[in-house]
Formats: structure tokens, C-alpha cells, sequence
């Protein structure tokens, strides 16, 4: 049985909310569904479910990473090209912070670009069905499910005042 | 008159908040295209001009050599305003969202997007980093942050700092573009539609995304900060204070940051200004938007005697041979009117002026204000900088400190070369920062899409006032 992408657009935020509430009690999961907007609407505002993060996993693996490098970058050039200065012992560990803080922060740099990529999912190649008119301020509740359960998904849709509703097969 | 009255309509309390996106979103989209008949493209015309002039100047500069170091002082004053005027600009956008004010949305997009400004500093740091003496001078280790490192490290990772901070800026322009290049790939045709389709990456606005972006924002900001004042400290040390002996100075790198956050706003005050008042966006960017740069202003003008007197103080009664040095070269040396200048100019005449309140709601005298204050930052780098590389020498570097007669009794004086490369690197910054707002809305629309859903004019007891929403 193949999958259907389904939209239902609506202009204001309570009857997006109604939709939802319907969507669940017609038997949907709340991972099926998803809302859409152009604007960033305060979290659980039309009472959906808000997904856990891991949004510092990745600075965080990063600046671990950067940091490891850098100790190991300066702590072996030290040990190899031994020059003590100012009877200071080799592995002087302020002539290390600087590169080690500027390698730690470009690593989490990176990580976190990496992260936003990955954590908001873009490219997005799901191919669900969008309208244009959702950044313009209509609010889109998007789901997918199965063909057969089409009629039900657009019912509850529509009945929570949907100013239309577009499908596309998957 | 179309265009005015959308521009009513983002205001209207009557309209339901659709209307008012809609409204929002075609009027902002359309500052990327709008015709500013041809005075816009004479205006780029001739900052692509004068960069180009920037360029060949840099092009000079270079075949004359980095031998002669006293030459390169005025060029190394450039760099460090440059890192002001541009570098420090975004922190106008960054230190209200840290602080979860609502009033800086309007203005975020116009000095996050002098990061792209940022390339004409790192195009001008590569040269420089070449005139810079190594760590071994003369056969000896010259004092420095980098004690024992390769005597060509702080060359490296200065470089890699400064492209760092550019790259770290260039990603937070986009990261807090990405509802908006989304709005544009919905809403432009041609050239900029494809160019939003590609950067948007496939942005729908989920509720995913939307957590995701909004922390990404917030990162970013910091590390960007975090690497801003980074970049300041290792120039201030290795282009600045390293560079004569005896200086030592630990206030120093943080006033150099502060003077540049503050020639920063400044600029971004300016911007503001100049942007509402030709792209007729009074309704969007209100007087609290100025209001609040103001308070900026006046706080960073503050600051700026705060760290001034703090080093100073430590000379004036410290006494010793050393702070007597210090003293001669940073204040009443050659460069002692330069150093009143700046004092005036950076200090007491702005803050006399922004003192009075209704100055501080009047653009006009807040953009005099700025233009006073941006040039006090370049008398004061001058007084900063030229000195630095006028009293090195390979002999002098070594000594405790550089005896009275020793420190030069004349200023060096700007040459034509240093005017072009002045002239043609500030345009270069400002040909990124104009060729940005062809690309890129110059307010952000979800930014203004969310102050319009969480703002609302209420009833409060027998007065109007605000409220404002504020859910993270």
C-alpha cells in the first residue's frame, strides 16, 4: 500500500490546533503529523508534539574534538622541537591556549553548521506536499499516511475548518 | 503610494495576522528588488570603483616591500578599524538577542549583514601578516603571548583567526536568513529565486526546524562573539602592544575590543539610519529601534574612558621608567594631538551630546553623533597603532623599555597610498554590505512576522500600552 502526503491549510492558529486534535483522535500518531509555519510560533502552540533535541551534541563533539587536536598538535611540535624559554618547563600550557581555544571554537563552528544541516533535516527530500501561501502566514498541517486511510485524514482536516486541502501520492 | 500603504498595513491592528504576514513579507521581500531608480547603481558604481582603487593600492603596497616597518602603521590603523567599524557591527544584533530583547528584530538583519563586510579586513590582514616581525628577531626571542612557539605561529593562527571569524559570520547571516530565503524562494521569480531555492536548502518550517534554527541562531551569535573579542585580543597584542617594548598593559586588548564595539554601532546607526530613511521603512525600523541603538551608543561611549582611565591610571601613578615610556608614546608623545583628538571626538563631545534625552530620539543628531564618534575611533587608532610600528626596530625590541630619547619627537604623516587604501577598503566593505541587501531582505520578515504575533497594543488599566511576548 503506498504512502499520500496530505495538507490541510488554515488561516488561523486555533482551528491548525482543532486539526490536530482531531488527527489524534481519528487514531493518528503524533509523529505523523507535522505543523507548518513562516513564522516561529511558540513551542506547543497548537498543541503538537514538540521534539526532543540534541541540538548540543554537536558543538559539543566538535569543541571536544578541536580541543584534542590541539593538544595533540601542540604538545607533540614541543616535545619534537624542544626550546626552553625563560626557564620555562617545555609543555608550558599558556603558550598552548591560544591555539587551543581557537581550534576548539572553529571545530564547534563547524560541527554546529553540520548540526543545523542535519538536526532541521535539509535538504528537505521528503517531497511532502507545501504551499507557498504557508510564508505568507497560513498555518499547514502536514501528515502522511496511507492511502487507505485518506478519507479519514482529509475528514479530520476539513472538519477542523481547513480552507483546503492538497494531497500528492509517494 | 502603493508601497506606502502596505507598509501602513504591517501597523494596522485591524487586520488578522495573515494579512499583516502577507503584508509584511512582499513589502520586505521587496527591498531585494525593488528600483531605487539610478541613483542606487551609481552609488555601487562608485564603491565598486573605489574598492577596485582599494585593491591596487593594496597591489602597491605589497611590491614596495615589508622591510621599512615604520610604513606600515597608518595600514595596520586601517585593519584594526576595519575590525571595528565591520567586525564589531553584528554584536549590535548579537548582545540584544543574548539578552532576549525584543526591540533589536527590526535592525538584527542590517548589522548581522556587515559580516559580509568583514571580507575587506581579511583581505587587508594577509599582507600585514607578512610585515609582521617572527618570534625570533635579531637572533633572539622578542617578547610575546607565544613564548616559545614557531617563530611564524602567531602569523598562522591569526590568519586562520581572521578568516575563521568571517566564515563564523557568513554562517550566521545565512543561518538567520534561511526563513526568509525560504519566504523568497515562495515569493521572487528568476536569478533570485533559484539563489534562495538553493540556500534555503528546503526550508518548510516545521516545528523541528524551527527549535533547530532558533538554538543554531543563538550559537552561532556566541561563537561569533566569543571569536570577535578573540581576534581583538591577539591583534591588539601581536600588531599593537608587542610591538614596542616595555608596553605592558593588560587592560589594553579589552579596550581595543570595546573602542571597536563602539565605532561598530556607531556604523550600524548610521546604516539604520540611511536604510529606513531611502527604502522608506519608517514603519518597520520605529524610533525604539533608534532609541535603543542610542542607549548603545551612550553606554560604549562610557566605556570607552572607563577602559581609558584604568590603563592610564596605572602609568600616571606607577611613575616608573617604564609607565613614563608608556605615557610619552600612547598620549603626550608626537602623537599627543591626535591623542586629544580622539579624546574629544571618541568621548567627550559624543557624550555631551547624547547625554539629553531628546537627542537620543532624534536621527539626525544621533547620526552626527556617530559620524563624531567613528571619527574619534580612527584618530584613536592612529595614536594606537602608527607609533607601535614607527618605534620598532630589530635593536629596540630586546630592550626593557625604549629610552625617552629614543621615542621619535614627530608623527609620521598619512601618504596618498595609506588615503587609498583607506578610502578603497571601507568602500570594499561597503560594496559587500550593499551587494548583501540585493540578496537578502534588509529587515528579516520571520523576525517581523514574530513581533507582529507577539506583539499586541493592549488596554492596560486607563493607559495604551505594549505587550510583548516572550515565550523562550
Amino acid at each position: 500500500m503506498s504512502n499520500l502526503s496530505i495538507l490541510g491549510l488554515y488561516d488561523n492558529p486555533d482551528s491548525a490546533a482543532d486539526a490536530l486534535d482531531a488527527l489524534h483522535e481519528s487514531g493518528f500518531d503524533s509523529n505523523d503529523f507535522d505543523v507548518l509555519t513562516g513564522t516561529p510560533y511558540p513551542e506547543g502552540a497548537f498543541g503538537e508534539h514538540v521534539p526532543q533535541h540534541r541540538l548540543f551534541r554537536f558543538p559539543l563533539f566538535g569543541a571536544i574534538m578541536g580541543l584534542t587536536l590541539s593538544v595533540f598538535l601542540t604538545t607533540t611540535t614541543q616535545i619534537v622541537y624542544p626550546l626552553i624559554t625563560g626557564g620555562k618547563p617545555i609543555l608550558s600550557i599558556f603558550a598552548m591556549l591560544v591555539i587551543m581555544y581557537e581550534m576548539t571554537m572553529l571545530s564547534a563552528v563547524v560541527t554546529t553548521v553540520i548540526g543545523i544541516l542535519f538536526e532541521s533535516r535539509l535538504p528537505d527530500i521528503s517531497m511532502n506536499v507545501y504551499d507557498t501561501r504557508i510564508t505568507e502566514g497560513l498555518i499547514g498541517v502536514s501528515l502522511v499516511c496511507s492511502t487507505d486511510k485518506k478519507d479519514v485524514a482529509e475528514k479530520a482536516l476539513k472538519d477542523a475548518g481547513a480552507m483546503e486541502i492538497k494531497s500528492s501520492g509517494k | 503610494m502603493e508601497k506606502v500603504i502596505t507598509r501602513r498595513i504591517l501597523i494596522s491592528e485591524e487586520l488578522n495576522n495573515q494579512e499583516r504576514f502577507n503584508a509584511a513579507t512582499s513589502s520586505l521581500v521587496s527591498t531585494t528588488k525593488e528600483e531605487m531608480g539610478g541613483k542606487f547603481k551609481i552609488v555601487f558604481g562608485i564603491f565598486a570603483a573605489l574598492s577596485v582603487m582599494g585593491i591596487l593600492s593594496l597591489l602597491i603596497k605589497i611590491f614596495q616591500g615589508f622591510d621599512d616597518k615604520s610604513s606600515w602603521g597608518y595600514y595596520s590603523a586601517i585593519v584594526s578599524l576595519l575590525f571595528g567599524v565591520f567586525g564589531t557591527a553584528p554584536m549590535v544584533a548579537i548582545a540584544p538577542m543574548i539578552a532576549k530583547a525584543d526591540w533589536h528584530r527590526p535592525i538584527a538583519r542590517i548589522a548581522n549583514m556587515f559580516t559580509a563586510a568583514g571580507l575587506s579586513s581579511v583581505i587587508m590582514i594577509f599582507p600585514l601578516i607578512f610585515a609582521l616581525p617572527p618570534l625570533v628577531v635579531g637572533g633572539y626571542r622578542r617578547r610575546s603571548i607565544w613564548f616559545d612557539a614557531n617563530i611564524y605561529t602567531p602569523h598562522v593562527f591569526f590568519g586562520l583567526a581572521v578568516v575563521g571569524l568571517f566564515l563564523i559570520g557568513l554562517g550566521m547571516l545565512w543561518v538567520s536568513s534561511i526563513p526568509d530565503l525560504a519566504a523568497m524562494r515562495d515569493h521572487s521569480t528568476g536569478r533570485r529565486q533559484r539563489f534562495a531555492k538553493i540556500l534555503s536548502r528546503g526550508f518548510v518550517g516545521t516545528e523541528r526546524q524551527w527549535i533547530s534554527l532558533r538554538a543554531r541562531i543563538g550559537m552561532m551569535s556566541t561563537f561569533y562573539f566569543m571569536f570577535l573579542i578573540f581576534v581583538h585580543i591577539l591583534y591588539s597584542i601581536n600588531f599593537n602592544l608587542e610591538l614596542v617594548a616595555g608596553w605592558k598593559d593588560a587592560i589594553y586588548p579589552m579596550y581595543h575590543a570595546m573602542t571597536g564595539i563602539q565605532s561598530g554601532i556607531a556604523t550600524v546607526m548610521i546604516a539604520v539610519y540611511l536604510i529606513r530613511k531611502y527604502y522608506k521603512l519608517e514603519d518597520v525600523i520605529r524610533i525604539d529601534q533608534i532609541w535603543g541603538l542610542a542607549k548603545l551608543m551612550f553606554a560604549a561611549t562610557i566605556f570607552w574612558f572607563y577602559f581609558f582611565i584604568c590603563a592610564f591610571m596605572i602609568f600616571w601613578y606607577g611613575k616608573s621608567e617604564i609607565n613614563v615610556m608608556t605615557i610619552k608614546i600612547l598620549v603626550n608623545g608626537p602623537y599627543m594631538w591626535v591623542f586629544i583628538g580622539a579624546f574629544l571626538l571618541s568621548f567627550i563631545v559624543p557624550w555631551w551630546i547624547i547625554i539629553w534625552n531628546p537627542v537620543r530620539k532624534n536621527p539626525p543628531m544621533l547620526v552626527l553623533v556617530a559620524t563624531i564618534t567613528l571619527i574619534g575611533c580612527i584618530l584613536d587608532r592612529i595614536r594606537l597603532f602608527v607609533i607601535s610600528w614607527q618605534v620598532y626596530g630589530e635593536d629596540t625590541i630586546h630592550l626593557r623599555y625604549i629610552p625617552a630619547e629614543d621615542i621619535p619627537d614627530n608623527m609620521i604623516m598619512p601618504t596618498l597610498l595609506d588615503g587609498t587604501l583607506f578610502v578603497g577598503f571601507i568602500s570594499l566593505g561597503i560594496f559587500m554590505f550593499l551587494l548583501m541587501s540585493r540578496l537578502l531582505p534588509i529587515v528579516s520578515i520571520w523576525e517581523t512576522h514574530q513581533s507582529i504575533l507577539l506583539t499586541k497594543h493592549i488596554k492596560f488599566h486607563r493607559t495604551e500600552v505594549y505587550a510583548v511576548g516572550k515565550p523562550d
